[in-house]
């Protein structure tokens, strides 16, 4: 009996350092912390939990969501890019160049490992159903021949991810992105509520924020600033490049990172893993529920794009005379 | 007729989500919570709200709305129960009517002042909530027609409801509402992005976060009161209790009236900001004194006010609801918290929620119904349990309420400011009671200050800086005419006096 239990210890012992010895090189060997840079209950916050369930299940170890929403998501974002760069803490990363053009905070693409783009929602111009804008090009070429007559909203706050995309098309159209009256709001229900009452002549923001009132018969889509057009029940909806002719891409994206430095295998795990999951019927249905639209682009490409995002919204800042 | 107003399968999914065992367990549980919470003196409707919100975080909308709901329409029944028994209001709504209870219990009916407060509450509370699920649809069609302009005015009207209703002194009413719109400030904000008294702190320019604020300020103070002052055990009169409901339907019969004034009265007053179940309990029982054909009675333990004030507490809650869905304006402090409970869970309040998640506002309603029936069997047992809740030590119960302040505190945003904001809160809020400074205006500041800010800046943009902008269209015109005749009027009049009396003496 007692030689028994000595001989179980032992073996124990013996099988403890066993795994410990293999888990050195298997990440992750103990729960992972995802920070997201915005409150529990919204947007960034769902697709983050919905990410996390499935990482959890197929990586066998807790990942933890921790919200930080302090400072618009400027916290976060740092807590991010200054986490150890261990595999232990990793986060979600949205538009956040707005911030170094506003000088409010130096956030770019250096300061992070990014693994996958794993959602973009483009951004989309609305009108009133009683406006006299049918299309995107007559709303165009009333901007064109007087834009300061018009106000538009936001969509959340001005230099945001459903501002930019917009002025950069009113930029290739011709408009000068300075002349209409642009109004912020705090987040896009309150751009769409105030477009249906009246409030405003025209609002940038997206699709899915917007179903519900174009849904209701209030609301009515001009394009959507995509080269692509949208699934169900946005099939009807043109892109820019069919109402305007200008072929281009934009909006809010949300994407999986660690802090610079974070080491290759770690990564290489990540990114197979999060490409294996975003395939899933479960996120895919998610995401679908949440109204939110699926992209994918692996660790190079989601560099590569967050260096577009941010010489476009260099460019289109200083155009609409927001950068400081 | 109903197909046109009611989406059925909206319905249907609503009664789906509440009929949940999970939802419906969730729902009990937070009955008793309520029930318990209203019995013991001090601890309030509103705090019982405050610190079931961060429990409600890890929970999905219906469950987490049901919860507050049935908290709160048991804790301003509950409340009643320590008025009759001991002669102390449970809550500050029980407070109008307690002397009369207690008369009753003196004269050997505590069954039936029990009985009363019981079934009257019932009665309120569905009436409140029939009056929130038909009233609240249409109000929100129109304010589907609200831009900023009609927004700015009508949150003006607020903040000045919140001064009027205030009971005592209006100076010390302003002073209060002033505090309220100075927090208000803190924070980026929205309109220029500007960082505004956050002497650069990083935790400053997010704002100050209402839960912590409104958790320091309704509990934290009681706390404090507790240890500063001695609650000396109180010996329950009535030995025996029986049979609670026997005699209430006599009661009914004799005084439709008075309950029927007592609902609207409560509806009424619930659904103007800043005003809540207590105020409505105060209004209902004097127009009951005024009106009655026996006013002698009065206080000597005479059931015809508890009719009418007992309704108008549980209906207020109700009709608080209105002006919180419908525009993001309180009706009382236990919606204030409960407006931050909506964001938090993707229902912005406006009328856009009536189209946006139609199925989850039914759900609303149906916890409204169901919780106020579920109180005819849980108010009986808490009635049978009161001398156990009562004797409840609070030297163990207030040391738990505070662990929950800072636990609910720190789990919102995971950071440990908002527990000293929860702090800090809570020793101005204990600094504002002690020198006789209502708490509600403040309240309302803290939600209105930003609405009306924002709006009125977003107004600004809009029409190019011109002031008579905000009168451009016929709703805001007509919304801020009211509200200037609301601030002119009073002062006219006096002006007119003055000067007439003037006038007569030379």
């Amino acid at each position: 009996m007692k030689a028994s239990l000595k001989t179980l210890i032992a073996g124990t012992a013996l099988a403890v350092l066993a795994t410990a010895g293999v888990a050195q090189a298997a990440w992750p060997e103990r729960p992972v912390t995802i920070i997201v840079p915005a409150g529990a209950g919204g947007g960034t916050d769902g697709t983050a939990r919905l990410l996390a369930k499935q990482l959890q299940d197929e990586l066998k170890q807790p990942f933890n969501v921790v919200n930080n929403g302090q400072g618009g998501g400027i916290v976060g974002h740092t807590q991010i890019a200054t986490a150890r760069p261990d595999g232990y803490t990793l986060g979600i990363v949205y538009n956040y160049y707005q911030w170094k053009m506003l000088g409010q905070a130096d956030i770019n693409h250096t300061m992070f490992a990014p693994i996958a783009i794993y959602n973009v929602d483009p951004a989309a111009l609305l009108v009133n159903v009683n406006s006299p804008f049918k299309t995107g090009k007559e709303a165009f070429d009333a901007l064109k021949a007087d834009a300061s007559k018009y106000k538009i909203g936001c969509g959340g706050s001005c230099g945001g991810s459903w501002h930019i995309p917009n002025a950069e098309l009113f930029i290739k159209y011709g408009i000068d992105p300075k002349k209409p009256v642009m109004v912020p709001s705090a987040g896009g229900a309150l751009s769409n509520q105030d477009l249906a009452s009246g409030g405003l002549d025209l609002a940038v923001g997206s699709l899915p924020e917007g179903k519900p009132l174009i849904e209701a018969g209030k609301l009515r889509p001009l394009y959507v600033v995509s080269s692509a057009r949208q699934g169900a029940p946005f099939q009807d909806v043109p892109t820019a490049k069919e109402a305007l002719g200008v072929d281009m891409e934009g909006g809010a994206f949300r994407l999986v990172a660690g802090p610079k430095g974070l080491p290759a295998d770690i990564v290489s795990k990540l990114e197979t893993t999060l490409e294996k999951i975003w395939k899933s019927e479960e996120f895919q249905n998610g995401m679908k529920q949440r109204n939110f639209g699926t992209k994918w682009l692996n660790s190079k490409d989601t560099v590569a794009f967050m260096q577009a995002h941010e010489a476009s919204m260099t460019e289109t800042m200083k155009a609409l005379g927001l950068a400081k | 007729m109903l197909d046109g107003l009611v989406n059925t399968a909206n319905l249907a999914k609503a009664f789906g989500l509440v009929f949940d065992p999970k939802t419906l367990a969730i729902i009990c549980l937070s009955s008793f919570y309520g029930l318990f919470f209203g019995a013991i003196p001090g601890l309030t409707a509103t705090m019982a709200t405050a610190l079931l919100v961060p429990v409600t975080f890890f929970m999905d909308p219906v469950p987490a709305i049901g919860a507050i709901i049935a908290a709160t329409a048991m804790a301003i029944f509950s409340g009643d129960v320590p008025g009759v028994l001991l002669r102390i209001p449970g809550t500050p709504a029980s407070a109008a009517y307690t002397d009369e209870a207690y008369a009753m219990t003196m004269k050997g009916q505590a069954e039936l002042a029990l009985g009363a407060c019981l079934v009257f509450s019932v009665v309120g509370g569905l009436f409140g909530a029939l009056a929130l699920a038909l009233i609240a649809p249409a109000l929100a069609e129109l304010a589907l027609k609200f831009s900023t302009f009609e927004y700015f005015w009508l949150a003006c009207l607020g903040l000045t409801c919140a001064v009027f209703v205030a009971r005592g002194d209006p100076l010390k009413g302003i002073i209060s509402l002033c505090f309220g719109l100075a927090v208000a400030q803190v924070g980026i904000d929205v309109v220029h992005g500007t960082p505004r008294f956050t002497f650069g702190s990083i935790s400053l320019t997010g704002g100050i976060d209402l839960v912590p604020a409104l958790v320091g300020f309704f509990a934290v103070p009681e706390l404090i009161r507790n240890v500063t002052a001695n609650h000396g055990r109180v010996e329950i009169v009535a030995q025996n209790i029986g049979s609670v409901f026997r005699g209430q339907w006599e009661l009914f019969k004799r005084y439709p009236l008075n309950c029927f004034r007592g609902n609207l009265i409560g509806v009424l007053i619930g659904a103007l900001p800043g005003a809540g179940a207590d105020i409505a309990a105060w209004i209902s029982y004097a127009v009951s004194k005024r009106f009655s054909k026996e006013k002698e009675k009065f206080g000597t333990g005479h059931p015809e006010g508890l009719v009418d004030a007992g309704a108008a507490n549980n209906s207020a809650l109700g009709g608080a609801w209105v002006p919180a869905l419908v525009f993001g304006i309180p009706g009382d402090s236990i919606t204030a918290i409960v407006i931050g409970v909506l964001y938090m869970k993707g229902m912005q309040p406006g009328p856009t929620v009536f189209i946006n998640s139609q199925d989850l506002v039914y759900a609303l309603f149906i916890v409204f119904f169901l919780a106020n029936l579920l109180m005819i069997p849980f108010g009986w047992a808490m009635i049978k349990a009161s001398r156990r809740i009562l004797s409840v030590p609070r030297e163990v119960l207030m040391p738990i309420i505070l662990l929950f302040c800072v636990v609910g505190s720190f789990a919102i945003e995971n950071t440990l400011f908002n527990v000293w904001v929860m702090l800090a809160m809570g020793i101005i809020g204990y600094l504002f009671e002690e020198n006789g400074i209502p708490t509600a205006p403040a309240i309302l500041g803290l939600v209105l200050g930003k609405m009306i800010e924002e709006n009125f800046l977003l107004s600004m943009i809009k029409v190019g800086g011109d002031v008579t902008g905000l009168f451009g269209r016929p709703i805001g015109g007509t919304l801020g005419a009211t509200t200037l005749a609301i601030w002119i009027l009073p002062l006219a009049w006096l002006a007119w006096r003055r000067l007439g009396r003037g006038g007569h003496a030379t």
